[in-house]
């Protein structure tokens, strides 16, 4: 057979899928591509945290048995993918991305793994992740045992996190697609500063057995990929119901964008006031010309207000408490000390002190914040955002460092990460522009279960629209 | 007047300094860190208790046996 082209490396997964059904290549040759490739480019970003050569090659060659007797078992057969280094994968080392748990080995995959070894995918690497998902907090972007993950657009900038070497990856052409996991802006923020689109799903969607927890009412696991329509594909295979994660939701998902209502019935809230003023200069051009690209497809497009919460206050005290109880033994054997971020080590630390009271009063206003959204989405549909106001922080600067400008006194929906999170409503980032060379997202937001209606208009978007399409100079 | 190599230096070296970029300030000592870490968790704290709440109000979970 002919040599792959590097086309193929940023193909979607239906192209890749069927071209592997056509012959064009074998799995194994698709494979040890994207691993020689994964390999030689992700250590230049800081992403691969280990590559998974020889079980991907043996997966590999089991695929190649069952498309050749045409037992064909869906769209993710024979397309490799990476796992954020918080999901265990039995046999090998799962980091999460933190010193102390360097060396620990889980005797079962996550459960996600297992879906997506069921449908034939072939994980090829386990990526870079800041260290322990970002805990409550930390301060520098090379928070990882891997180091600071570097943009794949601009070498100087981060790739976002904490599911930093998934977007990296997945930007890079090196691997297709990959899961990350979602606290609070961990998927959404690496898919918006490298350019790729990411899925935050409801709460309790996709099963987190066997994945690091960081905050047991919070966490998410999700796809990053190039397309919409790939994450479509991807949740599909791994939502369901788990008797073993007990924040399971019980439910599954089917891809059905035929069944969406008319555009032009569909109410989409927005702050004016968050592209304009609250946005970055340099990203309101593009931002602007992207809010003119939804009104197009026909939506309603109506001025709203989030509803009025603390809702930082609230995260930040059911993060940590939930942490704090989580990494009990971390912190007080003093293992702690390992981690690399000094305000990682001291958020840490400070979690075991949040008292019984302060978690129980958020998560009593945690349940009003659930209220007031599900009122607000009487009213609405979707909240059209952007993923993140800035582009992606420059490596050497601290990440707490307050924004050198003037800020709107109208607050927008500034809020939408946070509380997005807390309601454990569904997210999808998708890329929308550039500001001085760098990626911008749009976010869309929908109720709990609905990510069918912020598929169907983020693939309309992405219809009209090329920016998922571009690569960066690798 | 005459100037002395001090003033020479002086004007020389001030247009540089104007140009340098902004440097980020020196790391915080551990003790500072985690000071600032629980100051964080004393105004969630005060956030929290400036929202009085109905009696009857759960929290966002339930115990089923």
């Amino acid at each position: 057979m002919p040599p792959i082209a590097d086309d193929i490396f940023f193909a979607p997964i239906t192209e890749l899928n069927a071209r592997l059904k056509k012959r064009e290549f074998s799995c194994q040759e698709l494979t040890r591509a994207f691993l020689d490739r994964l390999e030689a480019q992700g250590p230049r970003f800081n992403a691969l945290a280990l590559s998974l050569r020889e079980s991907a090659i043996k997966k590999a060659k089991d695929v190649d048995t069952e498309l050749k007797r045409e037992r064909y078992r869906g769209l993710l057969q024979g397309v490799p993918f990476g796992a954020k280094d918080l999901l265990a994968d039995s046999d090998h080392p799962t980091t999460w991305g933190a010193r102390p748990y360097a060396a620990q080995v889980f005797p079962e995959d996550a459960a996600v793994i297992k879906r997506l070894d069921k449908q034939g995918a072939v994980l090829t690497g386990k990526l870079a992740m800041i260290e322990l998902a970002g805990g409550p907090s930390y301060r520098f972007a090379r928070a990882s045992l891997t180091g600071a993950c570097l943009n794949p657009w601009n070498k100087s900038h981060w790739a976002g996190g904490s599911s930093s070497g998934s977007g990296a990856a997945v930007a890079a052409g090196l691997v297709p697609y990959a899961i990350g996991s979602e606290t609070s802006g961990s998927i959404l923020t690496p898919s918006a500063y490298c350019g790729i689109t990411g899925l935050r799903p409801t709460y309790g969607l996709v099963p987190r057995t066997g994945a690091m927890a960081l905050s047991w009412t919070l966490d998410k696991l999700g796809p990053m990929a190039r397309t919409v329509e790939d994450c479509a594909w991807i949740l599909q295979a791994i939502a369901g119901s788990d008797k073993n994660d007990p924040g399971s939701a019980g439910k599954s998902f089917y891809y059905a964008p035929q069944f969406v209502r008319p555009f032009s019935d569909i109410k989409v809230a927005f702050a004016p006031v968050d592209f304009e003023g609250w946005a970055e200069p340099a990203a309101q051009p593009d931002f602007r010309k992207a809010v003119e690209t939804i009104r197009a497809l026909g939506v309603q497009l109506i001025e709203a207000k989030i509803p009025e919460f603390p809702y930082g206050a609230v995260l930040s005290t059911i993060l940590n408490g939930e942490c704090g109880s989580i990494f009990e033994t971390l912190i007080t054997s003093g293992k702690v000390d390992q981690l690399d971020d000094a305000k990682q080590i001291a958020g840490l630390k400070a979690a075991r002190e949040v008292s019984a009271a302060d978690y129980l009063k958020a998560m009593r206003i945690r349940r009003l914040i659930q209220q007031a959204f599900a009122e607000f989405f009487y009213q609405y549909d979707i909240i059209l955002a952007p993923a993140r106001i800035n582009t992606a922080t420059r490596v050497s600067d601290p990440l707490d460092r307050p924004l050198q400008r003037t800020l709107p006194k109208d607050r927008g929906f500034s809020g939408l990460i946070p509380a997005g999170n807390l309601a454990g409503l569904p997210a999808l980032s998708i890329p929308c522009g550039f500001a001085n060379g760098l990626p911008i997202g749009l976010q869309l937001v929908a109720r709990p279960f609905n990510e069918n209606l912020i598929l169907a208009l983020g693939k309309a978007f992405q219809a009209r629209t090329d920016f998922h399409q571009r690569r960066p100079p690798v | 007047m005459k100037s002395t190599r001090r003033d020479l230096a002086l004007a020389l070296l001030t247009p540089a300094l104007a140009a340098a970029p902004p440097q980020n300030p020196p790391s915080p000592a551990k003790e500072d860190l985690l000071e600032a870490a629980r100051a964080q968790l004393r105004t969630n704290s005060q956030q929290l208790a400036a929202f009085s709440l109905d009696i009857a109000l759960e929290p966002a979970f339930q115990f089923k046996p």
